[in-house]
């Protein structure tokens, strides 16, 4: 359906773009979430390989920050050449950039549990899967889910950019307000962009929260 | 409200330079086999210091690396393309002229931004972290938690349809966007100084002001430093996307080469941008590390 | 699923007969004695003996090895403390029983069987293991904790949570008040006593102490030393205890092993014998002087021939009492009541012109000391009271004799020409 042109209130625009605009959280939402969950079994498999090499945590931790360190805009631009347009570099490069916090939160996380536990453990004889099971990851779980919040935090905002280079989502929203800048809703629909994925983001940060008291057992909680 | 232990999120440029920002990366983590237990022996402990010894060395001359190869990998790339077969609308695009002037346009952007944030954040941390002030600092910490959420590009077209386009709108949307964490990063860094030290330099009978400039600040300088190479790189990355509301700067180099689809112009865009943002991370790590107070 | 399989059967060289099913293998039942164990030692195998044969820990990139050449026998059933400086390679040797340091060299063998031939897991499960600060998962309840040895032993649930709700009330913790709190809510002795109580889970024959009340303040400390000695004296564990507190090892130890750098025992003996005879001058440093009151520290009244003085009633005739001391050729008499308990000396002054019972003629004694009394203790009951001499009392507070400061200085006497002699004698049989 092709709204009117002429300018309409922002509850007006809403309600006449109701369904692209709840296409797009939705496509916008679960770009991030499954991004992030991506992230978080790569990024937690890496940390486990390196986290008892300090040389390779080390070159991990700082290979991670150095992607980080590009600029998003930089990084989609130049996922276009081999990726194309569209779904395909915004996945990437929001994977990628989710992968820091976590690699580096699981590496500290775990390299952050009490030297002695993991002794007492062997000394009880667990074996060492079951100590990372049952002790290391545990006990680093707090730290490791703080680093998915954080990825998904920032994943919230560069899925938005990710519309420059025909990612899905409500960066689709600001792309076209920017597009029609002086125009008619020009700034309902980058206003409609912005507040869906702050929205977005202020959700899925309570989420975070309930996942974590849910997951982190009462002695460890802070 | 992210925890304390949570790094801020769009920090932590850490280059190889920097530890991770939750307790930092643990030393000495499992030596293989070795023991690390609780009153070991003198064996097992002879044997870890030593990494821990001669890692800063290593790294610090390894740091001198890093911008080289970063200035390497940019002149290169400008010699290749330069060299390379380029139509006359990428040519005129990637003339080292224009190219040099957009690269400053981009680094004045960064720096400027950068600048106001500072002027704006510093003091506003420092009047929200005085003790009268502190029932509103987890309210200003909320607020800050939930404008990180909006995204940069966001903000940037918000502020473009508001003030209209150009250079000093980018600038307003630059701070806007990158006020928030560095003031969450200096309350932090005020908030994290020893309580004990405050009240000692009170004890001795400094002035609330004293204590502060001689105690407080100094002491949370180290936060506050990283707090500035955050903004910095994070300026350097949101500065990017100005070129959509004709801020200027490198981004411009990337929204011709997608719209004229000249791969070598979005190339060179994307790899310049990421090479500065690199180097000013390394910068800021320097910087850092050079200011700090000694003994901390 | 890993590991929560019951352990296969070990296949330590030692191994005769099979166990019967996935049953515990930790249940010193269980552990069969070893036909093939190392000859002369079936005895102190059978329960739970530790013995480390010429073993030797080299750290790659030290010169000298952690350990050296290091030989220990730890009987079944006795507490074997390691007493030496920092650096002295106590807690690597101490390591090496379970194999969390795996030895460069040498022979270990744990209840009759070679530690070094059983899978590290399996062998570790079938021995205590208490740390300082206890080493409590802080992500498990006390009751988890307890419980982990069991549950990765494939333990039925009911059997687990009997065993745990057992476990606790044995270290002094209301199983129903304790069980389900997280190690952080506890105490620090507490977190110890649920230490103690999971290295005891599995009921293994042996455990490994490292310097497991170091962290505690000095009162919590002397309680939980009481108190394991108290759970020793029931459970007549094979206990190898780290420590660099010499009055913790004098109080502990059956035996004490003084280590030098190295971990080389420079003396293995008895307290007693250590305090009366130290082997050399790094001995005599390390216990820092004051061995005669460290002697009167770790040894009980129980330890020390008690002098005999004559006893009377209330109702007695105090002619008859008058008679009975001067047959004792003494000057005082103690009088008990029904029960035997001490109440007061009565002395020849308090009989002049007396006739008829005594009654409450005397004065009364001072509180009694107890059989399980150390010297030391006795010596102080000594000092304060207004005459040379104070009642010892047995269980229930039954009379057993009396203490004076000749009886000690006796003690002390005989105790020195005691081991004077048996040196002697050594030295005879080794020339």
């Amino acid at each position: 359906m092709i709204p009117a042109e002429g300018i309409l209130s922002f509850w007006e625009y809403l309600a006449s773009r109701r369904e692209l605009l709840v296409f797009e959280t939705w496509q916008h939402a679960s770009m991030v979430f499954q991004c992030v969950l991506a992230a978080l079994v790569i990024g937690v498999l890496i940390g486990l390989l390196v986290y008892r090499r300090p040389r390779l945590a080390a070159f991990a931790t700082s290979t991670a920050g150095v992607i980080f360190t590009v600029p998003s805009l930089a990084l989609l631009g130049l996922l276009i050449t081999p990726l194309g347009l569209g779904v395909a570099p915004s996945v990437v490069a929001l994977t990628l950039y989710s992968l820091l916090p976590i690699v580096r939160n699981t590496i500290v996380g775990l390299s952050g549990v009490d030297r002695t536990l993991v002794d007492a453990a062997r000394g009880i004889g667990m074996g060492r899967r079951r100590i990372l099971l049952r002790i290391e990851l545990p006990l680093a779980w707090p730290v490791i889910l703080t680093g998915a919040r954080v990825a998904t935090q920032l994943a919230m905002g560069i899925a938005a950019i990710a519309a420059y280079v025909s990612g899905p989502g409500l960066g689709e929203q600001i792309f076209s307000g920017l597009a029609r800048l002086g125009g008619a809703n020009s700034i309902n629909m980058t206003l409609a962009g912005t507040l869906g994925i702050i929205i977005l983001a202020l959700l899925f940060d309570a989420c975070f929260l309930i996942i974590g008291r849910l997951t982190t057992p009462r002695g460890i909680r802070a | 409200m992210t925890g304390p232990s949570a790094p801020s999120p769009p920090s932590g440029p850490s280059g190889p330079s920097e530890p991770g920002p939750v307790g930092g990366p643990a030393p000495a983590a499992a030596n293989a086999g070795a023991p690390a237990g609780a009153g070991g022996p003198g064996g097992g402990t002879a044997v870890e210091p030593r990494t821990a010894l001669h890692a800063p060395t290593g790294r610090s001359w390894r740091a001198f690396l890093q911008p080289l190869a970063i200035i390497a990998i940019g002149g290169l790339w400008m010699l290749y393309v330069e060299n390379s077969d380029l139509d006359s609308i990428a040519a005129r695009v990637l003339a080292p002229d224009y190219v040099a002037q957009k690269t400053w346009e981009h680094i004045e952007l960064a720096v400027v931004s950068t600048l106001l944030v500072l002027v704006i954040a510093i003091p506003l941390g420092v009047l929200l972290s005085r003790s009268w002030a502190r029932p509103a600092t987890p309210l200003v910490l909320a607020i800050a938690n939930i404008g990180q959420s909006a995204p940069a590009i966001g903000v940037v077209v918000l502020l473009a349809v508001t003030f209209g386009i150009g250079f000093w709108t980018a600038i307003v949307a630059l701070v806007a966007y990158g006020v928030l964490p560095a003031l969450r990063n200096t309350l932090v860094g005020l908030q994290q100084v020893d309580p004990t030290l405050t009240d000692a330099g009170r004890g001795i009978g400094m002035s609330a002001a004293r204590v502060l400039a001689r105690v407080e600040l100094p002491l949370a300088t180290p936060v506050i430093l990283a707090g500035i190479r955050t903004t910095l790189v994070l300026m350097v990355g949101t500065a990017s996307i100005a070129s959509f509301i004709s801020g200027g700067g490198l981004g411009d180099l990337i929204t011709t080469g997608v719209s004229t689809q000249r791969t070598p112009v979005l190339l060179t865009g994307c790899i310049l941008i990421a090479l500065l943002a690199l180097l000013i991370d390394w910068l800021g790590g320097m910087a850092a590390r050079l200011l700090a107070p000694k003994g901390l | 699923m890993p590991d929560t399989v019951p352990p296969v059967p070990p296949a330590g060289p030692t191994r005769s007969a099979a166990p019967s099913g996935p049953a515990d293998p930790a249940l010193p039942g269980a552990i069969d004695p070893g036909d093939g164990g190392p000859p002369g030692e079936a005895a102190s195998a059978e329960r739970g003996g530790i013995q480390l044969i010429n073993v030797t820990k080299r750290f790659p990139g030290q010169a000298t090895p952690a350990v050296d050449n290091v030989s220990l026998t730890v009987d079944g059933g006795e507490i074997v403390v390691l007493l030496g400086p920092s650096g002295s390679g106590k807690t690597t040797t101490m390591r090496l029983i379970n194999r969390l340091i795996e030895p460069t060299s040498g022979k270990i063998i744990v209840a009759g069987r070679d530690a070094l031939g059983l899978d590290p897991n399996d062998l570790r499960r079938q021995i205590g293991y208490v740390i300082q600060n206890a080493g409590l998962f802080p992500h498990m309840t006390v009751g988890t904790n307890v419980g982990l040895v069991p549950q990765m032993l494939g333990w039925g649930k009911a059997r687990i949570k009997a065993r745990v709700d057992e476990l606790l009330q044995l270290v002094d913790l209301a199983p129903d008040q304790f069980r389900d709190r997280y190690p952080r809510e506890l105490s620090g002795g507490q977190q110890q006593r649920v230490g103690v109580a999971r290295a005891l889970a599995a009921d293994p024959p042996a455990m490994l102490m490292d310097e497991p009340f170091g962290a505690l303040d000095p009162i919590t400390r002397e309680h939980l030393q009481d108190e394991l000695l108290q759970l020793q004296e029931e459970l007549g564990k094979t206990i190898v205890f780290v420590t660099h507190d010499v009055d913790e090892a004098l109080k502990l130890g059956d035996r004490i092993a003084i280590l030098d750098k190295g971990s080389r025992i420079v003396q293995y003996a008895t307290p007693k014998e250590i305090l009366l005879n130290p082997a050399d001058e790094y001995v005599e440093q390390f216990l820092g002087g004051g061995q005669a009151m460290k002697l009167l520290k770790f040894s009980r009244v129980a330890d020390v021939p008690l002098q005999q003085v004559p006893q009377a009633a209330p109702g007695d005739d105090a002619a008859a009492v008058r008679a009975q001391i001067d047959a004792a050729e003494s000057t005082f008499a103690i009088v008990l009541d029904e029960r035997d308990r001490p109440v007061r000396w009565i002395t020849v002054d308090d009989l002049d012109g007396l006739t008829g019972p005594i009654g409450d003629h005397g004065t009364g004694t001072a509180r009694p000391i107890r059989v399980r009394n150390t010297l030391q203790q006795a010596l102080e009951a000594l000092i304060q009271v207004e005459h040379e001499w104070v009642p010892v009392v047995g269980p229930r507070g039954v009379y057993r004799g009396t203490v004076t400061l000749s009886t000690l200085q006796t003690a002390i006497k005989d105790m020195k020409e005691q081991t004077r002699s048996r040196r002697r004698q050594d030295k005879a049989a080794d020339s």
